[in-house]
């Protein structure tokens, strides 16, 4: 698996740092990291994405697979270091509207506030 | 199938349902009624004042003057017998498909579409809505070039021709725009003195004030205004929809009198329903919100109108994604407006109900539903060309509720599209994800005839509300998400908008094992089920039962009150238990019930009819 996790603020905050690239391989790695937060009631969850340069439908479909999840628990999946060419295809598909994004993981990881 | 089709092997005309190919002035000239005359002059004068009213008059009665000498003695004769109540029944359902959804190789899409219909919708499905076929410049076929001619990638008329001897046809009358590529635009931008009121034009980009800018209602967040050069120099051109999609100016009575004509030709070459798209946006006032103007009304009876006069068996259906007190406005009093409006807070309900496994709102809803006229039903659909529209449950959905469903729907691999509220704040417009995704997800590890029970499920709750139901082609075999598509377009809608090779999907829906025939085996059960019953007439009476939160049910009495139908769905994935009162279906103490999907019967005791729905399942029960 690419993906490395790791927990912040006294384990409350899940941060996913993603590869360089998420396509259909990666994000069912994605999604399973996700569901398995979730399934242990990780309902705040950052995604690092300094190192990713390419995201395919399938790692869009990924990344808001557990979005109605984490927020109907009072939490959230919020963005960091999202590069150019991401932040496109976010805005392409909208879902700049839907997710917060930040330049570092700390402040995302301090945006929810635990 | 009881409808006009006919099949391929023993191709039959009826003559009543075809036009003369050109005028016969030899016989007597259509007469204008007294009463059609005050009823279009009223509309006029209101619109244009009294002067403009007469000279606008006398061309409508030439148009309809043209249009009554193409009638065939055969369609004179059938229109004498016409019974506006018996213009939709049970038999109506609608597919909703682009001209070329499904592609062949060495063939036309529309001789395609031809061959999809012979083969796979006899027997169920009889009226065909073929979205903008005319050529175009974006917007899938929304923005029209030239609004009297077939794109020639499609086919051609005769193309359309044969598809009315199959089947009855829904046109699209994309009136309240014009593309940028028309002729008619080059002639505004080539000073043409006769073109230049047929826009909406400023002189600059900001001639229109903030606080008028902040009432006007669009569900796009484009500028308003786009400047095009022009042989005058600069112009500012009202494009409510995008920059190639120019409004067009209804203030010029030309330009009604245009669309008169042209949605009498679309009458003659075969239009049984015109669907008004956008309808809701054709007039516009400064210091006005721009929708649902008196003067869009006017005009959209105006058109009822003509079609009264000299088209009667022709119905117009209006597009607006509106709330739905909003919407159900274009029945005017049932008698005089839309004959059909399309029910927009059905999908969102019945996709909150199957999301939170609760039919609360759905049922609230539907019970409140009123039968608006004999003559006026809704149109039942789930999806179509577009998302899923947010805005007609804004008031009978909260705002976090309506919120959580498009969150969920993005989990279902959806997207959603926004709207500029004017405050400089969006809101969701529509859902964009196939039926079959929002209902189901892709990566759940249920089995996969689950889904396709959740599936029907879903889809039958369209088939037994009052009115007529439509279906979205790919939602036949269950069609899911083309995400890739929406990143290749750049367009979120496009996740519905996949196209299919003929030989594959006709292979897939003659393979047993696939998911494919299964859905559209589903979907024909359920749609000749309920062409065979007068209970699902539009005009049979409908009465929502709040039985449990668990189910959606309705029982729906035909006109004649002899057959009673009582209907309910399982929206979720755990057994259902029921005992109902035969009182709360009507009729008898005892009952005795068969359902008209399985076969199975159903027999009260004590006044009580006891059901055990297993998940998902849908009971027809036509009880005597």
């Amino acid at each position: 698996m690419d993906f490395k996790t790791r927990e912040e603020s006294d384990g409350k905050v899940v941060v996913i740092e993603c590869p360089v690239r998420v396509d259909s391989g990666g994000a069912q790695d994605l999604r399973e990291i996700m569901t398995e937060s979730t399934e242990r009631d990780k309902f705040l969850l950052v995604v690092d994405m300094d190192k990713t340069e390419f995201m395919d439908s399938s790692g869009l479909g990924a990344l808001v697979s557990r979005i109605a999840v984490t927020r109907s628990n009072s939490g959230d999946v919020r963005l960091a270091r999202v590069k150019d060419p991401i932040l496109k295809l976010l805005e392409l598909t909208h879902l700049d509207k839907i997710f917060q994004s930040f330049e570092s993981v700390q402040t995302a990881v301090d945006s929810f506030d635990v | 199938m009881e409808s006009h089709v006919s099949t391929k092997e023993n191709p039959k005309r009826d003559l009543s349902k075809f036009y003369l190919l050109e005028p016969d002035y030899d016989r007597p000239i259509f007469e204008v009624p007294k009463d059609t005359r005050e009823k279009i002059m009223e509309k006029l004068e209101f619109l244009y004042g009294r002067e403009e009213a007469e000279r606008s008059f006398q061309e409508i009665e030439r148009i309809m003057k043209v249009h009554y000498a193409h009638k065939p003695p055969e369609m004179i004769e059938q229109e004498r017998d016409l019974d506006p109540s018996e213009r939709f029944s049970e038999k109506d359902v609608i597919l909703i498909t682009y001209g070329d959804l499904i592609r062949g190789d060495d063939q036309l899409p529309l001789e395609v579409l031809a061959d999809f219909a012979d083969r796979y919708l006899k027997g169920g499905i009889n009226t065909l809505h073929i979205l903008p076929f005319f050529p175009y410049s974006s917007d899938r076929g929304f923005s029209i070039i030239d609004f009297e001619e077939v794109d020639p990638r499609l086919g051609t008329w005769e193309n359309i021709e044969a598809l009315k001897v199959r089947s009855r046809l829904m046109f699209d009358g994309v009136f309240n725009h014009i593309s940028s590529k028309s002729r008619w635009f080059q002639e505004f931008l080539d000073a043409n003195p006769e073109y230049q009121d047929f826009f909406t034009t400023f002189s600059t980009k900001g001639a229109i004030s903030e606080d008028h800018l902040k009432l006007i209602v669009r569900p796009r967040v484009s500028e308003l205004l786009t400047p095009f050069s022009t042989l005058n120099g600069k112009q500012s051109v009202w494009t409510t929809f995008s920059p190639d999609q120019i409004d067009l100016n209804f203030k010029n009575p030309k330009v009604l009198l245009k669309m008169a004509e042209i949605l009498l030709i679309y009458v003659r070459r075969g239009a049984d329903i015109i669907r008004l798209d956008a309808v809701t946006y054709l007039w516009s006032e400064l210091g006005t919100s721009c929708v649902h103007l008196e003067q869009t009304h006017l005009v959209i009876k105006l058109f009822r109108d003509i079609f009264d006069a000299v088209a009667p068996n022709v119905a117009i259906i209006t597009e607006t994604n509106v709330p739905h007190d909003e919407n159900i406005q274009y029945f005017g009093d049932g008698y005089d407006e839309a004959q059909m409006v399309y029910n927009f807070a059905l999908p969102p309900l019945v996709l909150h109900a199957f999301q939170n496994g609760s039919s609360a709102h759905l049922t609230k809803w539907a019970s409140g539903l009123e039968k608006v006229s004999d003559e006026a039903t809704y149109f039942n659909f789930l999806d179509s060309h577009d998302g899923i529209g947010v805005s007609p449950v804004k008031n009978i959905l909260t705002k976090d509720e309506i919120e959580m469903m498009a969150l969920r729907v993005l989990e279902h691999g959806g997207f959603i599209s926004y709207k500029d509220n004017g405050d400089g704040t969006l809101s969701p417009y529509e859902l964009n994800i196939t039926w079959y995704s929002a209902i189901n997800r892709e990566d759940s590890d249920e089995s996969e005839d689950l889904q396709i029970k959740r599936f029907i499920a879903s889809r039958s709750i369209a088939m037994v509300m009052m009115g007529v139901p439509g279906v979205y082609l790919p939602s036949l075999f269950g069609s899911r998400n083309d995400a890739d598509a929406v990143i290749e377009k750049g367009e979120t809608r496009s996740i519905n908008r996949k196209t299919y090779r003929k030989e594959s999907l006709f292979e897939r829906l003659d393979d047993k094992d696939r998911s494919a025939y299964k859905v559209s085996r589903g979907m024909g059960k359920i749609i000749r089920a309920r062409i065979r019953e007068k209970a699902f007439h539009p005009n049979a009476a409908q009465q929502v039962l709040d039985i449990s939160e668990e189910v959606f049910a309705l029982v729906r009495t035909s006109v004649d009150k002899k057959e009673r139908i009582l209907t309910i769905t399982n929206i979720v994935d755990k057994v259902q238990e029921l005992s109902i009162e035969t009182k709360q279906i009507g009729g008898k103490q005892e009952i005795t019930c068969r359902d008209i999907l399985s076969g199975k019967d159903f027999v009260s005791s004590e006044g009580v009819l006891s059901l055990n729905l297993k998940p998902y399942e849908v009971l027809w029960l036509k009880c005597s």
